[in-house]
């Protein structure tokens, strides 16, 4: 519990709570000076070897500020080289990203086909920050490969997105001919590290999204309390307060779930997704809350309740949306309790 | 204290066996079906009351003097969570009596009124809380019922309301207004009343899906004598807040646990309706199965928050709001994929949450919304005190 605390506190003080959005490619390489690309990398393979709890305790602290940089694909595509065990360059790969070197993993499902000489062609969408990274983690027909950026056949086109701490690409394969010793999986084990993968991302879009929630919620409150109308600030006005304190009842609900399901060590993915999937909606809740709250000004660019509600919508979008882990929640309960 | 964490646990395990090793033998089958009158929910209710009180498991939270008691929170909560998953009937009948009146008696009343009162509780002698009045449901403090002393006894007047079982009841937790100077918590008054005395007379609430869970109790110069009076003429306000202080948080997760294994019981209707590839219903039983376990994980977060010490106020509001919108919603989605055959009227259990009947249960879940401090009242104390959201300005006047 220490070391959580240590890291909340190095995160608060790294990324002060006043200033959202701290410049990328700065807080990049602050990131990894302290050592956060890592938290989740064993010890043995030069890592920080925290929990789940710790890589809950960094990503809501991330997401109170809206970082700008990709921490979260940044962290599962040195997951996926750390979980191969048949790949030849392991240790130089852990090294490489373990000190700065970006190798994300895409964030939304890939449309790919296997040519018929072996290449591959297609678009690996919701790529973060592509520009700034070496290769890319991907799930490609004969499983996980790293991908090079300057490889043949492999170019980006960003995709111009309405969240602006966040810049997001598709990595276009043409007859793109994956090298051998950049496999990190074959197509057999390739699902159980989907499954690996996704369990980590689940619970970091799910802290993200608690942090930014939480952080609407302060503002929203600090406003209410500040703005006056009919000779009292509107945080008096009942109507108003009930919904502030919906707002807070979302976000703790959704929070016990997450920190039940992070130290629980059977959580399934599907498990880990409903986390995510009911702190999604929070993060949602809360931000369409704040921007009615805050009046006119809330729908201003210059305030910044937008922004948060564009990274709320963003997330919802990653990894799985809401609907599709209700339906998975929903067919395990129905096979479990019929 | 001087136990390692890890026999504790050992301690805690052990007693779940006991517990489920006790329920294999003698947990009560076929309650519901044989609770349909109240004169058999009564009977039911008495039954396994008794058999909790001998087995050690019904009092739990009362001092180690008495058998059963003694438990830490954390031996409760075992014993609460292996009582829902073996599906028992809840101690409904015994609930005012094992926390309500205990609290006030072991925190406030006399060594003789606690050696009087506490053994005949775990008898069976039932007791009611008389504390709402038609004008005062969650601002408590504005009470009439009147008291006035007259030598060895107080001469009750008024009306009482929502008081749960009270048509069951022996004896009645009873606040009264002996004086009205100063603030309106000044003045009130705390009795100990015997529901037979001449002069009060009890009239059940007939609520809107058919049950008789409440009812009122009309109190026409009824004359209690000043040794059953509970602190002193005039501090009645802060024992009430002992009373009200008595159960917090284990009856939450109780009910949680209870909305969890029923949930069953919508996977069944989505079978036997054919559901099974309806992908619109099972995303909505997906969002609630995953709404009524984040309730389990909050109601448990706030148990051993109590547990370690932590208590902050507005926490549970939090519960109550989050466990109350739940049962809403888990009865809703019963009601809608149970179609009309749930619009038929069926014979209910008294008493319970699951009778059975999805519209019985939709219209009982607004019971939590309003009962133990309505969901507004909740949210206020969420904003002010969680959110340090500024109060109503005083003296405000409707």
């Amino acid at each position: 519990m220490i070391e959580l605390n240590e890291l909340t506190d190095a995160a608060q003080k790294a990324f002060p709570a006043d200033k959202l959005s701290p410049e990328r490619d700065e807080s990049w390489n602050l990131a990894a000076e302290m050592g956060w690309l890592m938290v989740r990398l064993p010890e043995d393979d030069g890592g920080l070897g925290l929990g789940r709890e710790a890589s809950t305790a960094l990503h809501l602290e991330m997401g109170r500020i809206l970082a700008a940089m990709p921490l979260i694909p940044a962290q599962l595509g040195l997951q996926a080289v750390a979980a191969s065990e048949s790949f030849e360059d392991r240790t130089e790969w852990l090294e490489r990203l373990s000190s700065g070197d970006y190798a994300p993993l895409n964030m939304l499902p890939a449309r790919l086909v296997q040519n018929p000489d072996g290449t591959v062609s297609g678009t690996i969408s919701g790529v973060f920050e592509a520009d700034m990274a070496v290769a890319v983690v991907v799930r490609l027909p004969n499983g996980y490969a790293l991908v090079p950026l300057d490889a043949q056949g492999v170019s980006r086109v960003e995709r111009p997105i309405w969240d602006p701490g966040r810049r997001i690409f598709d990595v276009v394969l043409e007859s793109y001919s994956p090298a051998s010793s950049l496999m990190l999986t074959d197509a057999d084990t390739a699902s159980s590290l989907h499954d690996l993968l996704s369990a980590e991302a689940q619970i970091a879009l799910a802290a993200d999204c608690l942090g930014g929630a939480n952080a609407v919620l302060d503002m929203t409150v600090e406003y209410m309390k500040m703005r006056r109308q009919f000779d009292r600030p509107i945080a008096m006005f009942q109507a108003l307060k009930h919904r502030a304190a919906d707002m807070k009842t979302r976000i703790v609900l959704a929070e016990a779930l997450l920190r039940s399901r992070v130290r629980d060590e059977h959580a399934s993915v599907t498990d880990l997704a409903s986390a995510k999937s009911l702190a999604v909606e929070a993060y949602r809740f809360v931000t369409e809350e704040s921007i009615q709250l805050h009046g006119g000004i809330g729908l201003t660019e210059e305030h910044q309740c937008h922004l948060f509600m564009k990274r709320a919508m963003l997330n919802a979008q990653l990894c799985g949306s809401t609907d599709l882990w209700n339906e998975r929640r929903g067919r395990t309960a129905f096979a479990q309790l019929s | 204290m001087s136990e390692t964490p890890d026999l504790d646990q050992l301690d805690l395990e052990g007693l779940r066996a006991e517990v489920r090793a006790f329920l294999a033998a003698d947990a009560p089958s076929g309650w519901r079906e044989a609770s349909a009158t109240q004169e058999d929910f009564v009977r039911t209710q008495r039954d396994w009351f008794g058999k909790l009180v001998k087995a050690g498991y019904a009092i739990p939270h009362w001092p180690a003097a008495f058998p059963g008691g003694g438990r830490s929170l954390s031996e409760q909560k075992v014993i609460y969570e292996e009582l829902a998953r073996a599906d028992c009937p809840r101690l409904l009948l015994s609930f005012v009596s094992t926390y309500h009146a205990f609290a006030t008696l072991h925190e406030c009343g006399s060594a003789e009124q606690q050696a009087r009162y506490l053994p005949r509780i775990l008898e069976g002698e039932t007791w009611c809380q008389g504390f709402s009045e038609p004008g005062a449901g969650s601002d408590l403090a504005a009470i009439k019922t009147r008291a006035e002393r007259k030598g060895d006894v107080y001469v009750v007047n008024g009306q009482k309301v929502w008081s749960t079982m009270a048509q069951f009841a022996d004896k009645c937790l009873l606040l009264v207004r002996t004086s009205s100077d100063g603030p309106k918590q000044a003045g009130i008054t705390y009795l100990l009343m015997d529901m037979k005395m001449p002069g009060v007379s009890v009239r059940p609430i007939h609520q809107i899906q058919g049950d008789e869970e409440f009812a009122e109790i009309f109190l026409d110069n009824v004359e209690i004598p000043v040794s059953e009076r509970v602190g002193e003429e005039g501090k009645g306000w802060a024992v009430a807040q002992a009373t009200l202080a008595s159960e917090r948080g284990l009856t939450l997760m109780e009910l949680s646990y209870r909305m969890r294994g029923a949930l069953s019981r919508v996977a069944r209707l989505i079978r036997d309706h054919s559901h099974e590839d309806d992908r619109g219903i099972l995303r909505d039983f997906g969002a609630l199965v995953t709404q009524v376990d984040a309730v389990c994980a909050l109601a448990d977060q706030f148990l051993d928050n109590r547990i370690n010490g932590i208590e902050r106020m507005g926490d549970a509001s939090i519960v109550k709001n989050a466990y109350s919108r739940a049962l809403r919603a888990y009865s809703l989605l019963g009601l809608r994929l149970g179609g009309i055959e749930e619009q038929y009227i069926a014979p209910i259990t008294f008493g319970d949450l699951n009778t059975g009947n999805w519209m019985a249960d939709y219209m009982n879940s607004f019971a939590w919304t309003i009962a133990g401090g309505s969901e507004e009242v909740q949210r206020n104390i969420i904003a002010e005190r969680m959110l340090d959201m500024p109060r109503e300005p005083k003296g405000w006047v409707a």
